[in-house]
């Protein structure tokens, strides 16, 4: 094992047993019930563990652990449904890298944990990326009103896709959100443990990190990463939804015997078995073509995300199912699943669009067996 | 029924809806809060006794209609149309109020059943217990004889608007010493006994109808037995049987696929219109088709209800269907509003918001017989297939492990 092996098994190893300690169902639920709401405390903890900095790379001034360690995070913060903004820190962080024009700034604040970033990249309305955004960034500043985003209640910084005006051609920009021209518009969501807020721009002060075809292909590169890394964390709960479900129709009696003993579950149990099987590969693979084929990784991102929708959604909803009555109560855990499981679906971008992304990019995965 | 008639009452019945539902639906409900709601079902209830359209097939001297099935049939789909409060009384009017037109003394029935059918007051259903949801016949609540009468103690689970409720019907066991099935009795109730408790399950989302309900000591005089002491499950069979045809509307509750289909067309996918997409299109052909299926069952059911003979089983696979479909268009649909379509919002109806109609899908696939129960039903009922292995057939219930 390298030395950055072992760091990775040593920190998702604690990962997965200071999750499993700190969110607990009452904490939760307590999140939910608010909009915007956030866990601070347990952000605080982790990035005291240099969580925030795991998988950025050292020259960068995080641990230099690579995306392999952002996605095993990923994958143990979705086993308990907990929101960290995790990949949107990394993925920021990553996007300023490569505009290479001196964030230096707030990249520590990122990679410390310090800042919260929030990827608000849809306009209201959109259900994938649009090559037209609404908001517009012009001589007053950025003015507009994002669609709701993770993260946004509580980011310092957000990155956001715009129209810069004088040159008719796309942007990326870098937000600093505590500034007068922002104002951030809670609302009621399924998930209000997501952080989640629409961002209201009136003559905001941004910076351009790209435009025009590099904003374009920036902007894909970040979709492409928050992708993967989001398909972990949907393996992660499709996972733990299939455990709660195996582990209930094991000890749960009817008609005599556990209703794992009928088949109308087995079966449903092993075909949710198959679809995150199928997910967990395709994450897999597509965090490895981050290194070995970049030039696919979208093609592979996609297939990523449609399956882990597929497994999270699947999972969430029949592990309901199969606890019967209790499934259905505030009390259970069961529905955090199921609320996540849309929540994450929804959040960069819905099934029809990604499906779409792939068979665009289909020949991209023709080899490769 | 002729066809004449029936089409005249479909008529008067149109028109009557469409004079009178307004003031009880859609906007009318907008911001009220559940007591509200309720007070205002009653008052739609209490309207419709007066103009025989409550209660329909139940005698005219209890506040009934004094209808036909057909009527009933005809008047409920047409109600469905308008977004009314109905939903308090339905367990009450479909189930244990028409048992009780089975089992009850004339005085009984003079007493009980005007204020049900007007809405005044509610019956609940206390059958399923924490270890008796789909396999009724393990539930554990006793009965014990008392002087003239019976001592109820134990839990029931689920009962639906319990917390409403003015009485209930209620299967307990009397006798645990002969096979789970064979020692079952069935009473009618008063919720407000001394020694009821009833305590609100909220849900995983929107308004919650489901309780608990604790029974301590409640004393249940034996004239409130109906059917023989252990024959309470054959009686709990005959009323989950008891509503002929029950008539659900089309979207189960949620959102009709034309909301689907004009969401479709105002939303984009990667540019394109989303009505435009393979998929979105296989998912309207799918849900129409399946509809179209559904209704083609539902007339021939009410042309044979007409004709005074029995629907056929094929029914049975309309809640297995629609609860589904509603969980799943409602799913695609918030795809379609995009990255917004998790936002909520307040006091908004499943009939009208897609999220809304996703949130509350997952109870219908569990209530009034799970997924898994109602396609073995169809496996052993109408396809005569065998029935799984029952290890505890035979024996005695305090005998089970
Ligand atoms: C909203 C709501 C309202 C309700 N209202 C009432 C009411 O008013 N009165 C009342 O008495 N009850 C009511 N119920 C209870 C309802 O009837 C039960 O929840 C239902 O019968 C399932 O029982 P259970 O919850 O114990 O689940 P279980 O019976 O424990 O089932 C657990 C899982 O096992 C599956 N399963 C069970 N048997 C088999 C089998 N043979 N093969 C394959 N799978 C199987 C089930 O489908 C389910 O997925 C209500 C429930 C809900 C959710």
């Amino acid at each position: 094992m390298g030395d950055n092996q072992e760091a990775l098994a040593m920190i998702t190893d604690q990962a997965g047993r200071l999750l499993e300690d700190a969110v607990t169902p009452q904490r939760l639920k307590s999140l939910l019930q608010k909009p915007g709401s956030f866990d601070r405390d347990l952000w605080l903890q982790t990035v005291g563990l240099g969580w925030a900095g795991a998988a950025v790379p050292e020259e960068a001034g995080g641990f230099g652990l690579g995306w392999e360690v952002l996605c095993a995070l990923a994958g143990h913060l979705g086993a308990v449904t907990a929101s960290l903004p995790l990949i949107q820190n990394t993925v920021l962080v990553d996007a300023l890298a490569q505009a290479d024009c001196g964030y230096s700034a707030v990249i520590e604040q990122l990679v410390s944990g310090e800042a919260i970033a929030t990827l608000a990249l849809f306009d209201q309305g959109d259900n994938g990326i649009s090559d037209t955004p609404q908001l517009v960034y012009g001589s007053s500043g950025l003015n507009g009103v994002t669609a709701v985003a993770p993260f946004a209640a509580v980011a310092g910084f957000a990155l956001v896709h715009a129209l810069r005006e004088d040159q008719s051609q796309p942007a990326l920009l870098l937000v600093a959100l505590d500034q007068k021209g922002v104002k951030r518009d809670l609302r009621n969501c399924i998930d209000n443990a997501r952080g989640a807020a629409a961002l209201d721009f009136a003559n905001a002060t941004a910076t351009p990190v790209a435009v025009g075809d590099g904003a374009s292909s920036l902007l894909m590169r970040v979709a492409a990463r928050a992708v993967i890394a989001t398909a972990f964390e949907q393996v992660g709960g499709a996972g733990s939804c299939l455990q709660s479900a195996c582990d209930y129709a094991r000890e749960r009696k009817v008609f005599g015997q556990p209703i794992g003993a009928f088949q109308g579950i087995k079966h449903k149990l092993a075909d949710i078995y198959a679809d995150i099987e199928i997910a967990r590969g395709c994450a897999l693979d597509a965090l490895a073509a981050l290194e070995s084929n970049p030039r696919a990784a979208l093609a592979y991102a996609a297939a990523a995300r449609v399956t882990a929708i597929t497994a999270y959604e699947h999972a969430a909803r029949e592990n309901i199912q199969v606890h019967g009555g209790i499934g259905v109560t505030w009390e259970s855990a069961e529905h955090h699943y199921y609320r996540r499981s849309r929540s994450l679906a929804l959040e960069l971008g819905a099934a029809p669009y990604w499906r779409d992304v792939l068979v665009d990019h289909v020949e991209l995965l023709a080899e490769g067996y | 029924m002729s066809q004449n008639d029936t089409r005249a009452y479909l008529a008067s019945a149109r028109a009557w809806l469409a004079e009178q539902a307004p003031a009880y639906s859609g906007a009318a409900r907008r911001g009220l809060s559940v007591e509200e709601d309720l007070a205002l079902g009653r008052r739609w209830l209490h309207l419709k006794s007066e103009h025989g359209y409550a209660a329909i097939t139940m005698p005219k001297i209890y506040g009934g209609g004094g209808g036909t099935e057909i009527e009933k049939v005809i008047f409920t789909n047409e109600e469905n149309n308008y977004d009314l409060p109905t939903g308090y009384f339905g367990i009450s009017l479909g189930m244990p109020v028409p048992m009780l037109l089975k089992y009850a003394s004339e005085e009984v029935l003079r007493e009980l059943v005007p204020p049900a059918i007007r809405g005044e007051q509610i019956w609940c259903q206390l059958f399923s217990e924490p270890a008796a949801g789909s396999d009724l016949a393990a539930l554990t609540m006793r009965a014990t004889p008392d002087g003239d009468g019976w001592r109820l103690n134990g839990q029931k689970l689920w009962t639906s608007w319990a917390q409403y409720s003015d009485w209930g019907v209620v299967v307990v066991r009397t006798d645990p010493t002969v096979p789970k099935h064979a020692g079952l009795t069935y009473f009618y109730v008063d919720m407000k006994s001394p020694g009821v408790e009833v305590r609100v399950i909220p849900k995983l989302a929107g308004e919650s109808e489901i309780n608990e309900v604790f029974f301590n000591d409640v004393f249940v005089p034996d004239a409130q037995r109906m059917g023989g002491v252990g024959g309470g499950f054959k009686v709990a069979m005959e009323t989950l049987m008891i509503e002929r045809y029950a008539v659900s509307d089309e979207a189960v509750g949620g959102i009709s696929v034309e909301k689907f289909v004009d969401l479709a067309m105002r939303t984009r996918i990667n540019g394109q219109p989303a009505l435009a997409d393979g998929e979105v299109r296989r998912l309207i052909a799918d849900t129409v088709a399946e509809r179209q299926g559904l209704r083609s069952i539902h007339r021939r059911a009410m042309a044979a209800i007409a004709a005074g003979t029995e629907p056929g089983p094929e029914g049975a696979i309309r809640k297995l269907l629609g609860a589904r479909r509603r969980q799943q268009v409602s799913a695609v649909a918030m795809d379609l509003l995009g990255v917004d379509g998790v936002i909520m919002t307040e006091g908004a109806q499943p009939t009208e918001d897609f999220t809304e109609s996703w949130i509350e899908s997952p109870p219908l696939r569990i209530a009034g017989g799970s997924d898994e129960i109602l396609r073995n039903t169809i496996a052993e009922k109408v396809l005569g297939l065998p029935q799984d292995h029952r290890p505890d057939k035979g024996i005695p219930f305090n005998k089970l492990s």
